[in-house]
């Protein structure tokens, strides 16, 4: 019966992984929803997952994609590269008759809230936006590697040792050796047993390595990311580091050096408004080799307004921005 | 659902696009093959724009996994959407009203920002603004009147941005751009079509001794060659006889470096269909010899039902940016239609004038020039807004 299953599997993980996607998605710094189910896809649907944790993905998009209000309704993305793992996904809810999560699939698919695309989402091109890390929970992925994690070869030649250890206080304590506790010959037959659990779950799972390769890169790259960000974490705090002095009458507005932008790696893309900042390189060179060329701006659209009326020509400026 | 056949596609398979660099651009690959790799794993009614009746839906899913018709309207009450109204049945939500006492963050979030936005002193409105992103959504769910212009089933739809050259020193951190949505029928002359920039409406030529003659020659009718660069191919515009091969030079030149050769094609023969191209990654379109855009396609995917469904419709604007029109030094009311140089009777050089105060500064009733200068007919950047 699904009804017990149903309920538990429907509440329980929706509000974990809905607390969970909120810290994620106050970094993307959006509220555009098509952001929302881009992690949304990502986090329900990669192989690395739980079964569970997969289905209270499903779930969730289900509940979001109903209870938006907007009109017309923002769709989930599919992209072709993961169709494939959908399906196999939807044949294995099929196979443990997990009549929720199928019902809720095809539903999902005949209300067309699926928009069938080549990506997960939109690429412009935007380089400089820093890489979005999704820090997967680790309570979420899966462990293919659990029984090798269980027995590992130390962990055999332990019980082996112990094996041994075991069989000799019984020679020596007890004349008849023909009664035996344990199986004489545990330690290989674990080994076995482990052997042939590999080699099936080699032969069920066809990506393992693709996804082995993947992980390597990915880190690979977050290295050279990571070493790239402190470059450039090092070069600004040098560049914000001297700061112009504000003249007598300007004092009170004069700006602070902001020390947050140091070494752990991670760095503020967003330009901050320094009032004056340090002249950048093509100024300097500028200064240096052509002297000074036009001095001045003339503003041509606003040679009617007043000499002595400064404020046409400024914006009103913002006493401080919202921080998110 | 269909089951996946055996073998069908193996992961090495090139039609289905993956990333080149996560998250920027995806490796290149051919579009009418992306089409084709969907519709064959998918049903047609998984992607058809009718309406699926309920009842045949769920009889095929209790045939499929075998349960018995009680089970199933258990399971669909315990599905139902309404499961998830947090609000009694008869309120209605309100969007506007953060609930007391929130633990969600979006929540907590969503009322910092609205105490936020009621400290602040909004100066002006400006209503374009205001309806600038409602472009999207004037076309979305329209239907044709007549069915042949009906988007057929299973159709591509392409995203494509096209940016204005950069020649804005104020546009560091925005990127303007048009976004057009194109069907995969369409040909490349579709988009070269649909593509308006200020460059194609430069008059050129010094008019200050005969005024009256400025809009004969409009730089669109003379200069109609163009190209466009995917993957090293480059197609022109070939349709009218004075169209000339401007990827030409580039290509011979290519030959003398140290560059894989470039191949030419004709713009108006390629669909997007024959495209290969890489999602993302930026391209080239090139008009009037110089004017150079560069072209993204942010999306390729299969047509939806809430998709503008209407073939006259397309190419489909759904974004474009502003650009500030410029107005005349003295009045500053009108639209500036002249620019003129070295003119003793202006403030600064160039100076730019409507066509009344230009008139009145420059000639005389009878219409004579009056002084020394020169005056070029002047295009305002934001005539497309």
């Amino acid at each position: 019966m699904p009804n017990g299953k149903a309920k538990d599997r429907f509440l329980k993980p929706l509000v974990a992984d809905y607390e969970e996607l909120l810290g994620r998605f106050q970094q993307t710094e959006s509220v555009r929803f098509e952001e929302f189910t881009a992690i949304w896809r990502n986090m329900g649907f990669s192989s690395v997952f739980y079964f569970q944790i997969r289905v209270g993905g499903l779930y969730l998009l289900y509940g979001l994609y109903h209870t938006q209000l907007a009109s017309p309704k923002e769709k989930i993305r599919i992209a072709l590269k993961d169709w494939e793992q959908i399906q196999k996904f939807y044949q294995d809810s099929v196979n443990s008759q997990h009549y929720d999560a199928v019902y809720i699939i095809r539903k999902l698919i005949t209300e067309n809230a699926v928009l069938y695309t080549a990506m997960p989402q939109m690429l412009t091109f935007r380089v400089k936006k820093k890489p979005q890390h999704h820090k997967v929970c680790e309570e979420f992925r899966d462990r293919p590697e659990r029984v090798k994690d269980l027995i590992s070869t130390d962990m055999l030649q332990e019980v082996a040792n112990i094996q041994g250890h075991h069989e000799r206080l019984k020679a020596s304590v007890l004349e008849r050796s023909s009664i035996a506790v344990t199986q004489q010959d545990l330690p290989a037959r674990l080994h076995s047993c482990v052997l042939e659990f590999l080699h099936w779950q080699d032969r069920h799972e066809n990506h393992g390595d693709a996804d082995h390769l993947v992980y390597a890169e990915e880190k690979a790259q977050q290295v050279e990311s990571s070493n790239r960000a402190q470059l450039l974490a090092s070069i600004k705090t040098k560049s914000y580091g001297c700061l112009a002095e504000a003249s007598k009458s300007r004092r009170h507005r004069q700006v602070e050096m902001d020390t947050s932008i140091s070494g752990t790696g991670y760095i503020n893309e967003a330009p901050k408004y320094h009032k004056s900042r340090a002249p950048s390189l093509k100024a300097r060179t500028n200064k240096n080799l052509c002297g000074e060329g036009d001095e001045q701006k003339i503003q041509y659209w606003l040679l009617s307004a007043a000499e002595e009326d400064k404020t046409a020509l400024k914006r009103q400026k913002r006493k401080h921005s919202f921080r998110w | 659902m269909k089951k996946m056949a055996a073998g069908s596609s193996s992961n090495v398979n090139e039609n289905i696009p993956v990333f080149e660099y996560k998250d920027i651009n995806t490796k290149p690959f051919h579009v009418g093959s992306f089409r084709t790799a969907w519709l064959e794993k998918l049903k047609p009614i998984d992607y058809s724009y009718e309406d699926k009746y309920e009842e045949t839906e769920d009889a095929d899913f209790a045939k499929e996994m075998g349960i018995a018709p009680e089970t199933l309207d258990e399971l669909k009450a315990i599905c139902s959407v309404d499961n998830l109204r947090c609000q009694a049945e008869d309120e209605p939500l309100d969007t506007n009203v953060v609930p007391p006492d929130p633990t969600l963050q979006t929540l907590i979030q969503r009322k910092k920002k609205q105490d936020y936005k009621g400290t602040l002193r909004i100066d002006k409105i400006s209503r374009v603004d205001h309806y600038q992103d409602e472009l999207e959504s004037l076309a979305v769910g329209k239907r044709p009147e007549d069915p042949v212009d009906l988007v057929p089933e299973g159709e591509i739809i392409l995203s494509i941005n096209v940016l204005y050259p950069a020649i804005f020193e104020r546009f560091k951190y925005v990127r303007p751009h048009m976004t057009l949505q194109m069907l995969g029928s369409h040909s490349l002359v579709d988009l070269r079509d649909a593509i308006c920039c200020i460059s194609d409406l430069q008059v050129f030529g010094e008019f200050s001794n005969t005024p009256d003659m400025a809009p004969d020659f409009i730089s669109k009718d003379h200069f109609k060659s163009a190209f466009f660069y995917f993957e090293g191919v480059f197609y022109n515009d070939m349709r009218h006889p004075e169209c000339q091969d401007m990827s030409e030079t580039t290509i011979d030149w290519a030959k003398t470096r140290d560059f894989p050769t470039f191949h030419k094609a004709k713009m108006e023969d390629t669909r997007f269909y024959d495209l290969k191209v890489k999602v993302g990654y930026p391209y080239l379109f090139c008009h009037q010899g110089d004017c150079e855009h560069v072209v993204i396609i942010t999306d390729i995917r299969l047509a939806h039902k809430d998709d503008c469904l209407d073939r006259k419709l397309y190419p489909l604007l759904t974004h474009k940016h502003r650009v500030m029109t410029r107005k005349c030094a003295v009045c500053h009311v009108y639209i500036g239609r002249w620019l003129t140089t070295n003119d003793p009777f202006a403030p600064n050089d160039p100076c730019l004038f409507c066509e009344r105060c230009f008139r009145m500064l420059h000639y005389d009733k009878k219409g004579n020039k009056l002084g020394q200068f020169l005056a070029y007919p002047y295009v305002d950047p934001g005539a497309f807004n």
